[in-house]
C-alpha cells in the first residue's frame, strides 16, 4: 500500500507541473493548447540529445528543455495564437490551430528523432530499501523536484509581479488593461511559462520512462482530464487534478493488473460520472 | 486654468451605429467635469476612447499637449489616466491588498507604493479592515471604494469614474459622492465623471455636458445646470 502511494505522489507530482501549464494559458487567452503533449515531447527529447547524446551534465539538459519550450511557446504564442485571436472571433479557430500545432509538432519530432522509443543514462543508480517502500534514488530525485517547481511556480503567480498580472489577466481582461498590463506581453509570457513547465516535466520525465514521437497526443489528453477533475483555469485545480490522476493510475495498475490494461477505461469511465456531477471539476468556477 | 483633456470632434462606431457623432468637450487642470445623459447617450464610450479600448473613427484626443487617440490602453494608463470601469471590475479572486498592487502596476517605487496604500487605506477606513479578504466577497459599495482607490494607485493626473453609484446602496452613493470631492480637492487629480444620477453628477461637477443620443445637447457650470428648466425636464425628472 505506501508502496502505491508513494508511486502515485512521484507520478501526481509530474502531472500536476503538466496539468499547470495547461491551466495557465487556458486562464490567460482562453485557449485550450491541445499540443501541450507535444510540448512535453519535445522536451523530452532535448534533454535526451544534450544529456543522452552529448554526453552534458543532466542540469545542463534539463535548463535546456526549459529554455527551448519557453522560445517555442513564446513563438507560438506571438506568430500563431496572437494572429488568429487576432482575426477571429471564434474559439473554435483556436482550437483547430492548436489541433493544427499537434500535428504539426508531432511530425517534426518524428522527422528529427525518429520513431524510436529512447532512454537515457540513470541520473543517479541505487534504491532506497525500507520495510514498506522500493523506490529508486531517481525517481526520488525527479519527484523532489518536480514538488519545488511547482512550490516555486506557485510562489511566482503569488507574489511576484509578474505572477501578479497574470492572474489579473486572468480574472478581468479589461480591468488588467486598465492597470496598464500588457495584454500581448503578458499573454506571450504566460504561454512561455506554461510550454516551459511541460518541457521541464519532459526533461525529468526521460529519465525513468524514456520518451518516443507517438506519446505527445497521450499526454495531452491525460492533461486535460487532470485539469478537468480540478477544474479549468484554477492553479489548486491543476495540482490537486495532477495527483488524484497519479494516485488513481498508481493504484489502478496494482489493484486492477489481473483484469489487464483497464485502468484509463475505469479512470474514464469514473470522471463521465465524476463529472456528470460536477461539470466544472472540483475547484473550478463556471465561466462565461 | 491649464487644459489636461481635450476632446475634439470625435466620431466613433460600432457595427455601423454611432456612438459618437461629432463630440467636444474639456477638462482643465485640477477640475471635475460630469457627463449626464440616458442610456446609450454615448458617455461610456467616451471614456472607452480616452482610455483606448474603443478606437475612434474620426477627430483627435489631446491629454497634456500630447495626441492619444490611437494609443494602447496601457500606454494611456502610464501618461496618466486612470480609469474606473462600470460594474467596477474588481479582480474577484485577489485580496484587497492585491488588487491595490495592481493599481501600482506601472510604478516601480516599493516605499512610495506603500505611501500611496495607507493613503488609500485612511481615505476609505473600510477597506483596512478588509485588507486581506478576496475583493469578490466583498459588498457593492466596498468594491466600489476598492476600484477606486486601485485607480489611485497609479497616481493619476485624471481619473474616469463610470457610474460609481451604479447599484451602490443609496447611502453609500453619498459617501462616494463625499470621496469623489475629497480626492479632486486633495489629491490634485482632476475627474471626468460618468453618472446616470445626474443630481449627484452635478452636485460634486464644477461643470458638466450634458449628452443626448451621441452629441453634446448642453453644457455649462454644474450648479447652474442643477436649476436649468431643460436640464430638470430632460435629465433630473422624477427624482428628488
Amino acid at each position: 500500500m505506501e508502496q502505491v502511494i508513494a508511486n502515485g505522489l512521484y507520478l501526481g507530482a509530474q502531472y500536476a507541473l503538466i496539468a499547470l501549464g495547461l491551466t495557465l494559458i487556458f486562464a490567460l487567452m482562453n485557449v485550450l493548447n491541445f499540443a501541450h503533449g507535444q510540448l512535453y515531447v519535445l522536451g523530452g527529447f532535448v534533454t535526451y540529445t544534450i544529456y543522452g547524446q552529448l554526453g552534458l551534465p543532466f542540469p545542463v539538459a534539463l535548463v535546456c528543455s526549459g529554455l527551448t519550450l519557453a522560445v517555442v511557446g513564446a513563438a507560438i504564442e506571438k506568430y500563431l495564437f496572437r494572429t488568429v485571436i487576432r482575426r477571429s472571433v471564434r474559439e473554435e479557430s483556436t482550437m483547430l490551430l492548436a489541433a493544427a500545432i499537434a500535428f504539426f509538432l508531432d511530425s517534426v519530432i518524428l522527422l528529427l528523432f525518429g520513431e524510436k522509443q529512447r532512454g537515457v543514462p540513470k541520473i543517479i543508480d541505487g534504491v532506497f530499501i525500507s520495510d514498506a517502500v522500493i523506490l529508486p534514488y531517481d525517481r526520488i530525485l525527479v519527484g523532489v523536484l518536480a514538488v519545488l517547481m511547482i512550490a516555486a511556480f506557485v510562489l511566482f503567480m503569488q507574489y511576484s509581479k509578474p505572477g501578479r498580472a497574470m492572474r489579473a489577466l486572468a480574472q478581468d481582461r479589461i480591468a488588467a488593461q486598465l492597470m496598464g498590463v500588457n495584454v500581448n506581453r503578458y499573454s506571450m509570457i504566460g504561454f512561455a511559462l506554461g510550454a516551459m513547465l511541460a518541457g521541464v516535466v519532459g526533461g525529468l520525465l526521460v529519465t525513468i520512462t524514456g520518451v518516443n514521437s507517438g506519446i505527445g497526443g497521450p499526454i495531452s489528453i491525460k492533461a486535460f482530464l487532470m485539469v478537468m477533475i480540478g477544474g479549468a483555469g484554477v492553479v489548486g485545480g491543476a495540482i490537486a487534478g495532477g495527483f488524484i490522476l497519479g494516485m488513481m493510475e498508481s493504484v489502478g495498475l496494482t489493484v486492477l493488473r489481473e483484469f489487464g490494461d483497464v485502468t484509463y477505461l475505469v479512470i474514464f469511465a469514473l470522471l463521465m460520472v465524476f463529472l456528470s456531477i460536477r461539470p466544472n471539476g472540483l475547484m473550478g468556477k463556471p465561466w462565461g | 486654468m491649464d487644459q489636461l483633456l481635450r476632446f475634439q470632434d470625435v466620431k466613433l462606431y460600432y457595427d455601423h451605429v454611432y456612438a459618437l457623432k461629432g463630440v467636444s468637450l474639456e477638462v482643465k487642470e485640477g477640475e471635475t467635469v460630469a457627463l449626464i445623459g440616458a442610456n446609450g447617450a454615448g458617455k461610456s464610450s467616451i471614456l472607452r476612447a480616452i482610455t483606448g479600448l474603443q478606437k475612434i473613427r474620426e477627430g483627435q484626443v489631446h491629454f497634456r499637449g500630447q495626441r492619444i487617440d490611437g494609443t494602447a490602453p496601457d500606454e494611456i494608463v502610464r501618461m496618466g489616466i486612470s480609469m474606473v470601469p462600470e460594474g467596477r471590475r474588481v479582480f474577484p479572486y485577489m485580496t484587497v491588498r492585491d488588487n491595490l498592487m495592481m493599481g501600482a502596476f506601472t510604478r516601480g517605487d516599493r516605499n512610495e507604493i506603500r505611501d500611496s496604500i495607507d493613503m488609500v487605506l485612511t481615505r476609505f477606513p473600510r477597506l483596512k479592515e478588509r485588507y486581506s479578504q478576496q475583493a469578490g466577497t466583498m459588498s457593492g459599495g466596498e468594491q466600489q471604494m476598492l476600484v477606486i482607490g486601485r485607480a489611485l494607485m497609479s497616481r493619476p493626473r485624471l481619473l474616469l469614474l463610470d457610474e460609481p453609484s451604479l447599484g451602490i446602496a443609496p447611502k453609500l452613493v453619498q459617501d462616494i459622492a463625499r470621496s469623489i470631492v475629497a480626492i479632486n480637492r486633495d489629491e490634485g487629480v482632476s475627474v471626468l465623471l460618468v453618472e446616470q444620477n445626474s443630481r449627484m453628477a452635478l452636485r460634486v461637477s464644477q461643470r458638466a455636458y450634458a449628452l443626448s443620443t451621441g452629441s453634446v445637447a448642453l453644457s455649462g457650470n454644474s450648479a447652474e445646470m442643477l436649476t436649468d428648466e431643460r436640464v430638470r425636464k430632460l435629465y433630473l425628472g422624477g427624482e428628488l
